[in-house]
């Protein structure tokens, strides 16, 4: 009977035998196409697991592209110099992601816990699918879904999706495939396909600065641009979308289990507010006066410690940045410098609870 | 409802579930009826606010094969199958040519008063121009007592709704499918391996090939071939070429494979068409489902070949204009019925005059002739495809242009279109290495379930995150 049924069904049986073994085979060589198409949330996330770091920088975009770890080592903080840093910079992130990264990049606690926020960390008219695909494990997913009603079917959606795709490493590894042919065939045959082939080493490039570096991987692109000749050649805004529609509180919620994470683990937070451009700040005026009063309660409910890294304080004018909210390389490196200074007040043995320390770190400002 | 589109995430969960549901039922009526509301369901996903026109063609189509066959005055049985002709092409019309003759009617009346532009638009219900064809011939094939009408309307209302060819054939006949439908039939080893293959192929030849070619060329080209040199606008029509037979030859296999699925046999719709050696012999590779029907139940009535010359060329020129312009309501489609039309003339006098005089015939067998005469098709072929593929009459002639090298472009072809022409070409490449060198002509299983596993394997990592709507889905 039983090999009656096998006969019947022998030629499916066949292919899904071949494929099968094709999607072996995938996964046998996933680390080339890891290397043209990595997933930078679980890479920066492991990269920052590795060791015990003393201090660890969380956020989005804005401290992927805008803190430069090596400019911040040698920081004072309680007389201790903090000598190894990591920036686990998720582009496109909300507080939500950063708190579930933080779980898993910091097996040993830091010394420091430094969060570069904005306000389209906060801003609950949008989500990040890759969080759930690459950071959450099934109880944060249940979790989010119990606490979270607003974005439950979203949660559980985008969840049961990335664990579903995972099932198939042809799938799974597609666009590295892709990548890596692209690659390969530009090789053989220059101009085959140039624009894939650029995004290829790029990618590749990308790889290799996670896989070894100290999480500070910036776009190419952006390292070199800057935000006041872009204004000269487009004449306007760039489109930024993260703060269309903007509203706070379920994210918000992500922000207190952040701070309640570091109490528990003794790890010192402290938060700095991202400087952005003047144009971004005019144009969604109504978003950062709601952010930046919803900081200010948390400042003063929770005594958090805030550095108002505001561009003027710190120095950096449209020419610092690659686009409205991205610092390029210079302006980075300058927001760094000056964060290190900061952090060495801050951390002076005593000190942090001084009224007089918080004014210098911008206390009050805009 | 998200649309149940083939080739889509939603497809295949509608499939898995429909097969399984099938195939768990037990009984005749439970089954057929199953399929039927999963074939409405399909369709209404689709086409969800036409559903009534299927079931009306349905029920007038199925009443009137039966008052047909039950009248035995000839002039009642005549008026019986008006009916059915009437209310099948009628609806086919309103649907699919208002647009056009109302289009053309306010061209013309602009000529003496400003009329202005039209503000509204029709959409087409899901797989029109088949079903309807399905109707027609199943109401004539009573009517000649070719066979019996269907007692049941459930059987009847699955003929013409089964899911897989609904929404782009192959246009089944009644004669092809209804004994098949006797008792529910159980798909053999055979017919589930061969639809796995088919289902395969099907994919890759769609989402691989089709769609990449689609993207990553044709499309560009055809929107402005004046920024591309003459060898690029060449491959961009060959690649064209290699799409649209993929695209629908793609969506056949799959209809068929899927067919075998659940125990039945649809007829094939293509074979091998671009190893055609004349316009006549392509279009009897070349979507056979509808080639046949337009031989059988229009060119025939009309005399076929019989009759005077001016009468033979008539028929031949109307049954081309007529396909023309069954895939689309345009003038564009129009001319390339009256292209196919003109060239099916000029070949028939071409045989005519040469297949009396023996130097003609013993040349015409040999082999340099044949790839003389598979070239000349091919370019035939390919010319008249820019006509289907222009976005307006000045595009049509920028492309041609840029084809006979008068253009100025400079942009070149990417590599990888010489290579998914290849692929797309290679099924009939296989073809012709095993007619012509039989001892190729095996065929082993495993390797083929090796082929089939690497066009799914394709598919998962090459197809573009959204496929495109099948284009003989939109005829």
């Amino acid at each position: 009977m039983l090999r009656g049924r096998l006969r019947r069904w022998r030629g499916p049986l066949r292919v899904l035998l071949a494929f099968v073994l094709l999607d072996l085979a995938a996964l046998a060589t996933a680390g080339v196409w890891e290397r043209h198409s990595p997933d930078d949330y679980a890479a920066r996330v492991v990269g920052c697991a590795k060791e015990r770091r003393d201090i660890v920088f969380v956020g989005g975009s804005t401290v992927s592209e805008g803190i430069v770890p090596k400019e911040i080592v040698g920081a004072n903080w309680n007389g201790d110099p903090l000598m190894n840093v990591y920036a686990v910079g998720l582009p496109g992130g909300t507080t939500s992601e950063f708190y579930h990264a933080l779980k898993r990049a910091c097996p040993e606690p830091p010394k420091l816990l430094v969060y570069g926020i904005t306000a389209s960390d906060l801003n609950d008219s949008r989500h990040e699918p890759h969080g759930p695909a690459s950071l959450m494990s099934f109880g944060d997913t249940f979790d989010w879904a119990v606490s979270r009603p607003d974005s439950r079917e979203w949660v559980v959606r985008q969840y049961l999706s990335a664990r579903v795709s995972r099932a198939s490493a042809l799938w799974r590894y597609r666009h590295g495939i892709r990548m890596a042919a692209a690659f390969r065939f530009e090789e053989l045959f220059p101009g085959a396909c140039p624009a894939s082939a650029k995004e290829a080493r790029e990618l590749r490039n990308y790889a290799d600065a996670l896989k070894n570096g100290d999480g500070y991987a910036p776009a190419a692109a952006s390292v070199e641009q800057r935000y006041d000749h872009v204004k000269q050649v487009n004449g306007e805004l760039p489109p930024f979308k993260f703060l269309d529609n903007y509203k706070t509180g379920s994210h918000r919620q992500y922000l207190h289990r952040l701070i309640r994470w570091t109490t528990d683990n003794r790890v010192s937070l402290v938060l700095v507010d991202m400087p952005v451009t003047a144009d971004l700040e005019a144009k969604h005026a109504a978003a950062f006066a709601e952010y930046r009063q919803l900081l200010a309660e948390e400042e003063t409910m929770r005594g958090l410690t805030v550095i108002r890294a505001h561009r003027d304080l710190v120095g950096i004018t449209d020419a610092g940045f690659a686009d409205t909210i991205h610092l390029n390389g210079v302006g980075a490196t300058v927001l760094s410098r000056w964060l290190k200074g900061k952090l060495d007040e801050l951390g002076r043995e005593g000190t942090t609870d001084m009224p007089v320390v918080r004014a210098q770190a911008g206390d009050g400002k805009p | 409802m998200p649309a149940v589109l083939i080739g889509q995430k939603s497809f295949f969960i509608f499939l898995v579930v429909v097969l399984l549901g099938y195939h768990l039922l037990r009984g005749r009526t439970a089954k057929y009826a199953f399929l039927l509301a999963a074939s409405w369901v399909f369709y209404a996903a689709i086409s969800p606010y036409y559903l009534w026109v299927i079931w009306l063609l349905t029920g007038i189509d199925y009443h009137v094969g039966r008052k047909i066959e039950a009248e035995t005055d000839e002039r009642k049985r005549k008026r019986w199958l008006v009916v059915s002709v009437v209310s099948n092409l009628g609806l086919l019309v309103a649907f699919k040519y208002t647009v056009f003759f109302w289009d053309t009617g306010v061209a013309v009346a602009n000529l003496f008063a400003d009329v202005p532009p039209r503000a509204w638009d029709i959409l087409l219900p899901l797989g029109i121009s088949f079903h309807t064809f399905q109707g027609i011939s199943y109401t004539v094939d009573i009517y000649r007592r070719q066979i019996k009408a269907v007692d049941s309307k459930l059987d009847y209302a699955l003929f013409v709704s089964f899911f897989p060819q609904m929404a782009a054939g192959p246009i089944v006949r009644a004669v092809e499918f209804l004994p098949q439908m006797a008792m529910p039939p159980t798909p053999t080893a055979q017919q589930i391996q061969d639809g796995t293959f088919l289902f395969a192929r099907g994919l890759f030849k769609k989402l691989v090939i089709a769609d990449q070619l689609d993207m990553l060329f044709v499309s560009a080209v055809f929107n402005d071939p004046s920024a591309y040199s003459a060898v690029a606008c060449r491959w961009a029509v060959l690649a064209w070429a290699v799409q649209i037979y993929c695209d629908f030859s793609g969506y056949s296999d799959i209809a068929v494979g899927v067919a075998k699925w659940f125990g039945f046999e649809l007829p094939l719709n293509f074979h091998l068409p671009y190893l055609a050696s004349s316009i006549a012999d392509f279009w009897r590779r070349w979507h056979l489902s509808l080639s046949s029907w337009l031989r059988d139940y229009l060119y025939f009535p009309l005399g076929g070949s019989r009759g005077s010359t001016f009468r033979i060329y008539f028929n031949l020129m109307l049954v081309f204009v007529l396909c023309g312009l069954w895939h689309g309501a345009t003038w564009a489609w129009l001319a390339y019925g009256v292209y196919n039309g003109a060239l099916m003339s000029l070949h028939r006098v071409f045989d005519q005059s040469l297949k009396r005089r023996a130097w003609a015939v013993r040349l015409r067998a040999s082999q340099p002739w044949a790839v003389f005469a598979w070239l000349a098709t091919f370019g035939q072929l390919l010319l008249g495809l820019i006509l289907v593929r222009m976005t307006g009459w000045s595009n049509g002639a920028a492309m041609l242009e840029g084809v006979l090298g008068l253009g100025e472009g400079a942009k070149l072809v990417p590599a990888t279109v010489p290579l998914l022409v290849l692929l797309g070409l290679a099924g009939h490449g296989w073809e012709l290495v095993r007619e012509r060198l039989p001892r190729f002509a095996w065929s082993w299983d495993p390797l083929r379930a090796v082929n089939a596993a690497a066009c799914l394997a394709a598919v998962a990592i090459f197809s573009p995150g959204v496929s495109k709507t099948f284009i003989y889905i939109q005829f």
